[in-house]
């Protein structure tokens, strides 16, 4: 006698948030423990080293507070100096591109991209959990680093609490500057072959020259919207600076958060439609 | 998520949470809470509220470093003026003076125009000297007081005050009179947490400073209209000054709010840039503008120089010229 089969109907796929949360937490841990993580803790632990050494030579009354042409500088302004040049102009954009052009391009390196498409899940979902896991990787590194430095460095001549807000929106713009940043490379990453050394590019010639000069061109740089938000005086270490300095011309906060909030949004939906629509060829 | 990088990323939100909490509790408790352990809080005790500008000036360091020295060298005539003073008051300015607080309550020095002065005193001397050139000596709610003799014209009473054992106060009579009026009835500079913060800042490290409401004393200057559209908005301004061999220093403004300290950055970087271009053809002043960097962040716009002593040698020397 045949028994009437039961079919169990089979459970719906899993949405977009949670596909995403995911592969996040699949992504987040591999992430962290990479070798790319070890050359972005020398990044971040370079200006505490720094920070430490500075303090403790201030303690042993070295004249260490005494800048260029025996000015004195105080530990506001040089915690401020610390943002722009160590973080600002070098550790948001690297690690930008070291790991936003890597979300994708590293699962086809290793050739386990196979195994994430062939989930159920949205293939711009895999890239959002990536990005989200980048995120939280970064931001968990890059921010505890600015917060040692402030608390190291703020108390020479200075005080805490008179530099707390700017300390808020310093570890704020820091952390929307890695998700555009990471978006927009990203973005590349999905769409070019040799995503690092455009990146690259994008950020130490492109960026570089379009601040230097006037006019329009500076509208398509990321730096020139998250440089609008810092509250510290640009440091003029270098001719380069100084220019830029010269020609700066700083949006409102208001345009600049709307500015990189629209670039965010684009980047990381177009970087999903790519990986969407792409066939990805793995080289045997 | 294993277990390692639950581990890992409390670790981090922990550093987070811990340096943002002490920043947050830093302030609101904030405070000035060095005034207490300042070695001026006494003398600044003396300055009435409404003074608009307050300055210190460490006068026993100033007279001893190097730069004085050299300026002393080269520039004779001001002994003249400093024996005439000593004659006048019985006050020796390079031995008797330690350090001094001057405050001015607006642009009118008539209005009150104060130096506290902590040093060595010799009452009787200071008394019978002024006595001698016509002088007028009363208490005034237990200090005593010693003026100048009444005179015809613009010119206000100069009065000298014996406030403690080595204080004493010197300016105007109504100054003076309310200079103590502060101290007895605590209404003193003190009770001005905005300015008594900036002092905090500035007087560490330095021998000399002043700390001063710009808006005040532009409104009470009575500035032609063309400038006084232009000036910048500028609430707060600081100067402070370390002089041992040379002087260096760091003018501070604080606008009234973050759009225009940033214009004032921007219009002193343009100012900066352009003093290098025009220094690299005079090597004197290489070194000044050199030594200059802009710092500041939120409303503070900063400046920091060092004049070296070289510089400031040929002052006196274009002066003779």
């Amino acid at each position: 006698m045949n028994e009437p089969v039961q079919t169990r109907s089979l459970p719906p796929a899993p949405g977009f948030l949670t596909s995403s949360l995911r592969i996040f937490d699949l992504s987040i841990g591999e992430m962290l423990w990479s070798r790319r993580t070890v050359f972005m803790l020398l990044i971040v632990a370079a200006p505490v080293l720094i920070a430490l050494f500075i303090r403790a030579l201030v303690s042993l009354g070295a004249p260490v507070l005494n800048g260029p042409g025996n000015v004195r500088m105080t530990g506001p302004a040089i915690f401020g100096m610390m943002i722009w040049i160590f973080y600002l102009r070098f550790t948001v954009p690297v690690l930008g591109v070291f790991y936003g052009t890597s979300l994708i391009a590293d699962e086809i390196e290793d050739k386990t991209i196979t195994y994430l498409f062939t989930r159920p899940v949205r293939r711009a979902a895999v890239l959002t959990g990536k990005f989200l896991a980048y995120l939280a990787c970064t931001i968990f590194v890059v921010l505890p680093s600015v917060m040692l430095v402030y608390l190291l460095m703020v108390p020479l001549q200075g005080t805490l609490g008179g530099s707390f807000i700017d300390l808020v929106k310093d570890l704020s713009l820091l952390a929307l500057g890695l998700a555009v940043y990471g978006a927009l490379f990203a973005l590349i990453g999905a769409k070019f072959k040799r995503p690092l050394m455009i990146g690259l590019i994008f950020i130490f010639g492109w960026e570089q020259a379009a601040l230097l000069f006037p006019g329009y061109l500076k509208y398509y740089t990321v730096a020139y919207y998250l440089q609008a938000l810092v509250p510290h005086a640009m440091p003029r270490d270098n001719a380069m600076s100084m220019l830029q300095g010269i020609f700066r011309e700083s949006p409102g906060m208001a345009a600049s958060i709307f500015s990189l909030f629209v670039i965010w949004l684009v980047c990381l939906s177009l970087a999903g439609r790519i990986v969407e629509r792409k066939e990805y060829v793995l080289e045997q | 998520m294993t277990r390692k990088t639950r581990y890992f990323l409390a670790g981090s939100a922990a550093v987070l949470t811990a340096g943002l909490g002490t920043g947050l509790v830093a302030y609101y408790v904030g405070g000035f809470q060095a005034l207490s352990a300042a070695p001026v809080a006494n003398e600044l005790r003396y300055v009435p509220a409404d003074s608009s500008v307050v300055a210190y000036a460490d006068v026993r360091a100033m007279m001893d470093s190097d730069l004085r020295q050299r300026l002393k060298a080269a520039m004779p005539v001001h002994e003249q003026g400093q024996l005439e003073f000593q004659q006048q008051t019985g006050i020796d300015i390079e031995q008797d003076i330690d350090y001094i607080v001057a405050a001015v309550a607006g642009v009118n020095p008539h209005n009150g125009g104060l130096i506290v002065a902590r040093g060595r005193f010799h009452t009787a001397t200071l008394e019978r000297l002024a006595v001698e050139h016509g002088g007028v000596t009363q208490e005034y709610k237990g200090k005593h007081l010693v003026s100048s003799p009444v005179t015809e014209g613009e010119h206000p009473q100069f009065t000298l005050a014996f406030l403690e054992d080595g204080l004493v106060a010197m300016g105007t009579l109504a100054a003076v009179q309310k200079s103590i009026d502060a101290q007895l009835s605590a209404q003193s500079i003190t009770g001005n947490e905005e300015m008594m913060q900036i002092v905090s800042e500035v007087s560490e490290g330095n021998n000399a400073w002043a700390v001063g409401r710009f808006d005040a004393i532009a409104s009470q200057a009575q500035l032609p209209a063309e400038i006084a559209s232009r000036m910048p908005p500028v609430k707060w301004f600081s100067a402070a000054a370390h002089v041992n061999g040379g002087v260096t220093g760091t003018l501070r403004a604080e606008a009234t709010d973050e759009e225009s300290a940033e214009l004032l950055r921007r219009q002193v970087s343009g100012a900066l840039a352009l003093g290098e271009m025009l220094a690299k053809s005079d090597p004197k002043i290489a070194p000044l503008m050199q030594s200059i960097q802009m710092s500041g962040s939120g409303k503070t716009v900063a400046i920091s120089f060092a004049l070296p002593a070289e510089l400031l040698q040929l002052i006196p020397m274009a002066a003779a010229r």
